[in-house]
């Protein structure tokens, strides 16, 4: 059975307690204390926050495992009643709840997730639900989403310090910039390709699943689990763009089917031998050989070259060259990046089909 | 402030209104306007800002596979070279990926965090925002600042212009820009300038998080400028300082006061924080530092200074307390040369000598003896007759 929900349930239950007894009776006394009252947002991020609060939902999952969070945030993003989330948490048929802005408690259907953004849609009833629903999209247009620099504002329910009807936390910070790194999450390496967003408001276990926003309170990021730069070796606060999110919400939420993308995987030849005796670290790639008539050949590669980089990526040792060619198919042509000498040189690489 | 209904609010308008002129009104977005000078002063800065990377070389680091973090203890600290500390502590995840630099000389002078070049490594390549990639040299290097200097074959670079540390104010916007995740732009985390003078002079504190992303980077202020370059730094006196990253506890190191470590690293020196080789009695509260140690192989020994003399000035400084000797000292670098006023304890003579601060000797580097300030002072207990 599931203890975190029991105690989530327990916490509500008083919660409702509280506020319908005691809050009557001293009403005379502490009616101002109970109240909750706030003063009016002045401020642009305070508007942008009070709009966007009734979007996001706390989500409370099946758990029996104690390395995995039974708890995330989600957004709602239709008024049919669909709430994205976080395929992180463990979620099961009968198990999953929503804990909506309002504190209302709903069970929710679970979609099938994307496997790839590790993304989920729930759906909760919205005839169960008083007051409507309050969806949001992402930010629409063919503009940029965000800019480095850019004021953000990230809202989630990080360490589940929001129990019934109060309110995520919201965390202030910029865009610190854009990545396309590796990634692992725990020990575990993350296979993830696409960019990032990568955000200073932080992003703590809970938080994630819900949402990075502009000021102006469009949604641009999904936030993922605190992740971990395999190149850097830090945390990154990150968010999927929310644009990304799109294919799969268009195919969950307004029922238009995407295209099959079967990708198949053929592997690359490109004629270079690379000096690698065996060990335990990878050394750099240096060329051991070139085989003749090859691609590498065509572009006059030499044994010794240091081979740095292909298009954008780094390659900092024989097994970064083939992980970094193994995302290329037969035919395409790569920059390939390499110092002789004290000179870097640069040629385009094009890559034949390996006819092993 | 639209609300004027709160009593302070009140209050404070009719102060407002009643002493202060010309007074800015205070704008509750004020971080709304932030994104235009950010974006700005990155704009200024992103040309000077480059691309370091590194190929091959040893690691110093233990690494999970080799005892650190997520593995067995280690054994040892893994070797290195002689005389030399590694700079972290086993168990932290040396970054493998790409740097960050600072261009500070048009004919292809690059600024690094020594941290990007921990491995020794065997190639160090430099790539210019739209001005290629290069193969770069290592040259100089200050340990006491955490930064290293790196040559390539380029001319008519944007260079940094940087901001004297004295100019600098508690309290000011401190962006810091990064390389690591591509070339397009740089990343930036934003925060303010914590404290000035730390490492002695060398360095000021900010609370933007900084880490293996950005180290290497600038530290700019809202017109681009350059405060500091982003290090790993730590009080203890270290080279370590990764550690803390992403804590809220930041380091840059300042050059702009120093120009001539500059020109030493660029003739390939390498630079420490300077020793005098005297341990100051913490029971002494002045004025004067009374020694209560002169290790042999330290210049104050050769100098002739021992045991119980009083160094009572430093380059005519008059010498308050032991901590303030320290301070003067290390503030200094190894090969300065510095005027000494001691008072003998043979004979109470007032003797003055020059000379030449020695490094600080590599295990005071990895425990920092000298320079580190007790974290307090034991009141000496008062003798009777006194």
């Amino acid at each position: 059975m599931n203890r975190a929900l029991q105690c989530g349930c327990a916490t509500v239950v008083a919660a409702v307690a509280v506020l319908a007894g005691p809050v009557a009776a001293q009403k005379q006394d502490f009616g101002a204390a109970y109240s909750f009252a706030e003063r009016a947002p002045r401020t642009v991020l305070e508007r942008t926050i009070d709009r966007l609060l009734p979007s996001i939902v706390k989500v409370h999952g099946a758990s029996g495992l104690s390395t995995i969070t039974s708890y995330a945030t989600g957004i709602v993003v239709s008024d049919r009643g669909h709430i994205l989330t976080l395929d992180q948490i463990l979620v099961q048929k009968g198990r999953t709840r929503v804990v909506l802005y309002d504190g209302s408690v709903h069970e929710a259907e679970v979609l099938p997730a994307d496997e790839r953004l590790r993304v989920r849609l729930l759906r909760v009833d919205p005839a169960e639900v008083e007051g409507g629903l309050h969806p949001i999209w992402p930010k629409a247009g063919d503009g940029p989403l965000f800019r480095t620099g850019q004021c953000v504002v990230s809202l989630g329910n990080c360490f589940r310090l929001a129990e019934f009807s109060e309110k995520v936390s919201a965390t202030f910070g910029v865009v610190v910039g854009r990545a396309n790194t590796a990634l692992r999450y725990r020990l575990a390496d993350v296979q993830y390709d696409g960019d990032l967003i990568l955000t200073d408001a932080c992003n703590n276990p809970g938080h994630y699943g819900g949402g990075l926003f502009d000021l102006e309170g469009n949604w641009i990021g999904f936030n993922t689990r605190l992740l971990e730069s395999k190149e850097t070796n830090t945390m990154l606060s990150a968010a999927i763009p929310s644009r990304d999110l799109l294919p799969y919400l268009d195919e969950y939420v307004h029922g238009k089917a995407q295209p099959e993308t079967v990708k198949v995987v053929r592997p690359v030849y490109t004629g270079i031998v690379l000096f690698e005796p065996s060990g335990r670290t990878s050394p750099p790639a240096y060329v051991d050989r070139v085989v003749k008539d090859s691609p590498a050949a065509a572009i006059e590669l030499r044994p010794d070259d240091l081979i740095v980089r292909i298009d954008d990526y780094s390659v900092r040792s024989c097994k970064e060259f083939r992980d970094v060619l193994a995302k290329f198919g037969p035919g395409t042509t790569v920059q390939l990046t390499y110092k002789r000498g004290t000179l870097v040189h640069q040629a385009a690489l094009t890559l034949a089909q390996d006819k092993q | 402030m639209t609300s004027t209904r709160h009593p302070f609010a009140v209050a404070a308008a009719v102060a407002v209104a009643a002493g202060l002129r010309a007074q800015a009104r205070v704008d509750p977005d004020e971080f709304v306007h932030l994104e235009p000078v950010l974006h700005a002063a990155m704009e200024r800065a992103a040309p000077f800002t480059v691309t370091i990377e590194t190929f091959g070389g040893t690691r110093k680091i233990l690494g999970p596979d080799e005892g650190g973090e997520g593995g067995a203890k280690p054994r040892s600290m893994p070797p290195v070279r002689p005389g030399e500390v590694p700079l972290a502590d086993p168990g932290f995840h040396q970054a493998q990926g790409r740097g960050t630099g600072i261009v500070i000389d048009p004919d292809g002078w690059i600024l690094v965090a020594r941290f990007a070049l921990n491995y020794d490594p065997t190639t160090i390549l430099v790539t210019v925002p739209g001005g290629g990639t290069h193969h770069a040299e290592r040259k100089g290097e200050d340990t006491s600042r955490g930064i290293a200097l790196v040559k390539i074959d380029a001319h008519g670079l944007h260079t940094a212009t940087f901001v004297e540390p004295a100019r600098a104010h508690v309290g000011q916007w401190a962006f810091v820009l990064g390389r690591t995740f591509g070339d397009d732009e740089p990343t930036v985390h934003i925060g303010i300038v914590s404290a000035l003078r730390r490492q002695f002079g060398r360095a000021l504190q900010i609370d933007a998080y900084t880490s293996p992303a950005n180290y290497g980077g600038p530290v700019i202020d809202v017109d681009g400028n350059v405060l500091g370059i982003a290090v790993p730094l730590s009080p203890a006196g270290r080279d370590a300082g990764v550690e803390w990253y992403d804590s809220g506890i930041g380091f840059c190191s300042t050059i702009a006061d120093i120009p001539k470590i500059v020109d030493r690293m660029k003739a390939g020196e390498v630079l420490h924080r300077g020793w005098l080789g005297v341990v100051p009695d913490p029971a002494h509260l002045g004025p004067g530092a009374k020694l209560v140690q002169v290790p042999k192989d330290g210049v104050a020994a050769a100098a002739g200074l021992r045991m119980g003399d009083i160094v009572t000035a430093i380059d005519g400084i008059a010498v308050k307390n032991g901590p303030h000797l320290q301070m003067l000292v290390s503030s200094r670098m190894g090969g300065d040369s510095v005027g000494l006023e001691v008072q003998k304890k043979v004979n109470g003579e007032k003797v003055a000598m020059t000379l030449l601060l020695a490094d600080l000797p590599s295990a005071e580097r990895a425990e920092s003896k000298e320079g580190e300030l007790p974290a307090s002072f034991p009141l000496p207990e008062k003798k009777q007759g006194r």
